[in-house]
């Protein structure tokens, strides 16, 4: 609120003095107070022109509704294509703030023009390090671009105003030059900012704010070099996934059909998520289904597998969401799980709290059995325990 | 001379008859040791009377015992709330009669009491049990699933743009890289 605030005052420079005056009045109460109350030092506090970021704070005050401008949306678009089409390496630094505290990834990115991406977690904190091959063979869907997918663009300029901020530099790769492009809500709330390298348009940092304006993701791109040093080695057994990679994205007419067999495929979340992905992989335990939902910002993958969750579930803990028992992962509870009309649900989810909690209570849940019926269900399982010829 | 001996007790209790007795009180008039202990025993014969006459009757000592069970008295006689009457009427206050003969009172029902508590006992304890066995979800065939998150984790990667947060924890063939090195080495 106080960097908001303050960033208004701004952003009011050079407009007319009775507009300034009014301005003032309004804000400098607000960020003395706010200065005041706030505790300092917290990233999650940080609103979206506090980040010390250059050149992007110095925008125009946040009108009620903004447009988006073909500028921002060929920007991201390059940025998008420039993801797949340029080799390039370098470290990247992912932090997430949610109810469980702050949660920082830093991984070594190594990708080649058109060609496979390489991640090595470094440092995790309680995730484990690994060299890690994407699953992504053919480069059209590389990891680590920040978000910025050719998909994830559509939909980002169907759901915000996509706006060109100006230059502005990356502080954490010695001020290399960049373009900035923002997205914001309907409401006039900053909802992403995104720091796009002026030569290739590659995207090295990227911020999320939630709908009151804190900080839920950070994602910094650094120590880049750009070129194609060497062709990539896969390394031996190191593929992504052991039990069989997942297919290439299912087509509408193929999630469709999934309906047939059973599977539940929404084609919408609350939220504004749409189904913009679709996959399949099978597991020891049979066929897994994932089902992508997407904003343009917030993605909510939704796993699904027949079956019922085991007993005792080792590294999760049982939690309530929307009055529904759940199981979340621990420690980073990014993960949540549950189980209904046989069918196990996972929810992993890039995206503020309320759209996760409200996603997971528009899936299917069991409600609690009426008092006879646990009766009956419970005369027929003791019967079933005394019977000799079962 | 021979003194009575044993029939010194029998002539004080009166058990002599006839010769025997006049051959006694021949005796006792001419000895005065005799005489000395049959007075002895009338006189204890006396003292053992006079005793048993003081006794308390049984009705005596039920109350002294009553009398003993603490403050407040005993308890007052139960009250039945109803009898039946010997022509079928019932009688707020009294107790229970189905016999048709006045004054008389059938054994208290016990084992139809005793039946009754171990019904209920039976139907509370099955229905406690099959509620507690009820709990929890219904059961489903199928497999028992631990969510496989770092495959979850890989294809959330793949469609979100971003490093998997979950990441593999053990790959085989693992190969060092650093940023400048140029490609992962194995």
């Amino acid at each position: 609120m106080f960097a908001l605030s303050c960033a208004a005052s701004r952003r009011h420079q050079g407009r007319p003095p009775w507009l300034l005056a009014v301005a003032l009045a309004v804000t400098v109460p607000g960020c003395l107070l706010t200065a005041c109350s706030a505790p300092s030092g917290s990233p999650h506090d940080r609103t979206p022109a506090a980040s010390g970021r250059p050149a992007a704070a110095g925008g125009p005050a946040a009108p009620a509704s903004r447009h988006s401008s073909a500028l921002a949306v060929s920007l991201l678009s390059q940025a998008a294509r420039a993801g797949i089409a340029t080799s390039y390496q370098g470290q990247e630094i992912a932090s997430r703030w949610g109810n469980s505290g702050e949660t920082v990834l830093t991984s070594d990115i190594w990708h080649v023009s058109g060609g496979q991406t390489v991640t090595q977690t470094v440092a995790a904190g309680t995730y484990s390090s690994g060299p890690y091959l994407s699953s992504d063979t053919d480069g059209q869907a590389p990891e680590g671009v920040l978000g910025v997918t050719m998909p994830l663009v559509r939909l980002l300029e169907t759901h915000y105003a996509v706006v060109y901020a100006g230059p502005g530099t990356v502080v954490g790769d010695n001020n290399r030059p960049a373009q900035v492009v923002e997205a914001w809500r309907d409401d006039g709330t900053l909802a992403a900012r995104f720091w796009l390298d002026d030569a290739t348009k590659l995207p090295l940092e990227r911020e999320v704010f939630d709908p009151a304006a804190h900080l839920i993701s950070e994602d910094v791109f650094f120590n880049v070099q750009f070129g194609n040093p060497a062709p990539v080695h896969p390394p031996a057994g190191g593929v992504a996934d052991p039990q069989g990679p997942w297919t290439d994205p299912l087509s509408p007419g193929q999630l469709l059909e999934l309906r047939a067999h059973g599977w539940l495929v929404p084609v919408g979340l609350p939220g504004g998520l749409s189904l913009f992905a679709g996959a399949q992989t099978q597991t020891s335990n049979g066929t897994a289904l994932d089902l992508g939902y997407s904003d343009g910002l917030s993605v909510v993958s939704v796993f699904e597998q027949r079956g019922d969750l085991a007993a005792g579930l080792s590294g999760w803990q049982k939690t309530t969401v929307d009055g529904h028992v759940i199981y979340a992962a621990v420690p980073d509870q990014r993960s949540l799980t549950w189980s209904s009309r046989g069918m196990v649900y996972t929810v992993m989810a890039d995206a503020p709290t309320q759209t996760v909690y409200a996603a997971v209570g528009a899936l299917p849940h069991d409600s609690p059995p009426g008092f006879w019926k646990r009766l009956s269900r419970g005369f027929a399982r003791l019967a079933s325990w005394v019977n000799p010829f079962r | 001379m021979s003194h009575l001996g044993d029939r010194l007790s029998a002539l004080v209790d009166g058990e002599l008859t006839g010769a025997e007795r006049d051959r006694a009180s021949a005796h006792l008039a001419g000895c005065a040791q005799c005489r000395a202990e049959v007075k002895q025993l009338r006189a204890l014969k006396q003292k053992l009377r006079s005793l048993l006459d003081g006794a308390p009757a049984e009705a005596a000592m039920t109350r002294r015992l009553i009398s003993m069970t603490g403050p407040g008295g005993p308890l007052p006689p139960r009250r039945r709330l109803l009898r039946v009457m010997p022509g079928g009427r019932a009688e707020p206050g009294q107790g229970l009669h189905t016999s048709t003969r006045p004054g008389t009172r059938r054994p208290r029902p016990a084992r139809r009491r005793y039946l009754f508590l171990g019904t209920v006992s039976l139907v509370v304890g099955l229905g406690t049990a099959a509620f507690t066995a009820g709990g929890g979800g219904q059961a489903v065939p199928g497999p028992r699933i631990t969510p496989p998150v770092e495959l979850y984790s890989v294809q959330h990667a793949i469609i979100t743009g971003e490093v998997p947060f979950s990441g593999p924890s053990s790959r085989p063939g693992s190969h060092a890289f650093a940023p400048g090195s140029g490609a992962p080495q194995p």
